[in-house]
């Protein structure tokens, strides 16, 4: 029963740690990485979330859109791709609209199942135009993944992420712990099968 | 609502927690340490199960993806509710133990 209660007790420490000081914050900050806003060839927003069942984004789909629609009015890229389930694709690609971008400076996808097949069917969309520089919009602890999966797909990729320090009551926090290490599993998932 | 504030509401919650039981109930404070140890074997247990959870979810995930050949995501399991059933489990085997 030992070991039990020293199990219990690492536990009861993690969760004090992660919900009630700012480490999970921190973590976030460094998973999200410098920005590297210039010209490329195009803004690449990863889906996150979907939409809800009355096609309303999810808070962090909505941030990530926005995000990118403002690099692109603000001239970083002449094109916005918009990846995700068909509903957030959807609802991004009207959204899009409604802020002023043509639909000829969108390209969509919404075949993708995971960030993996995400990574290639953006490729099979931007590597044939020559496309090859993006500015990739993702949340900081979705970055060094989707980074890297973005780069073995062929692409020169400046990463863009959406809000560093993240929120700091402690529920939120809790979710970025559940976040990171659904990401940490990710990664491992990822080596293992040799993907990265 | 800061961090502080909820701790603080939970420490006073406790402390009249801890002088109901020994004042009103006549529990003798020094087993509070024995009931804390327990607490812990609690959780330990419950990390055991959510880790079990998991092991089994993503096995039935991928096996279904496999076999099927359909997809299915795994982050189905990246659910708070499965923390909040392990710790049910978790509760139910201790309290079964200690009733044997």
């Amino acid at each position: 029963m030992r070991g039990l209660r020293c199990l219990g007790l690492i536990v009861l420490l993690l969760f004090a740690i992660a919900t009630f000081t700012p480490l999970a914050n921190l973590i976030n900050i460094r998973m999200a990485g410098v920005p590297h806003v210039e010209p490329s060839d195009a803004i690449v927003v990863l889906g996150r979330g979907g939409a809800d069942s009355d096609g309303v984004l999810t808070n962090r789909s909505l941030r990530r859109l926005l995000l990118g629609v403002g690099l692109y009015h603000d001239g970083f890229a002449p094109l916005l791709v918009l990846s995700g389930s068909a509903g957030e694709v959807h609802a991004r690609t009207t959204l899009a609209h409604g802020f002023g971008i043509p639909e000829a400076a969108i390209l969509t996808t919404a075949r993708a199942r995971t960030t993996k097949e995400e990574a290639e069917e953006i490729a099979r969309l931007l590597l044939p135009l020559g496309q090859r520089r993006i500015l990739l919009v993702a949340d900081p602890i979705d970055m060094p993944r989707s980074l890297a999966l973005m780069e073995h797909s062929g692409f020169v990729v400046r990463p863009v992420p959406t809000a560093a320090t993240g929120p700091s009551n402690p529920e939120s926090r809790l979710g970025l712990l559940r976040d990171l290490i659904t990401e940490l599993a990710a990664w491992t998932y990822y080596r293992l099968t040799g993907v990265l | 609502m800061g961090s502080l504030a909820l701790l603080g509401i939970v420490a006073l919650t406790s402390l009249g927690a801890y002088l109901v039981a020994t004042q009103r109930l006549g529990w003798h404070h020094d087993t509070l340490p024995t009931a804390l140890g327990e607490t812990l074997e609690c959780i330990g247990l419950a990390a055991i199960f959510l880790a079990c959870n998991l092991a089994v979810g993503g096995a039935l995930v991928f096996g279904f993806r496999i076999f099927s050949g359909r997809f299915i995501s795994v982050y189905g399991l990246n659910d708070i509710a499965l923390v909040l059933l392990s710790l049910l489990q978790a509760m139910v085997l201790h309290s079964w133990r200690r009733s044997r």
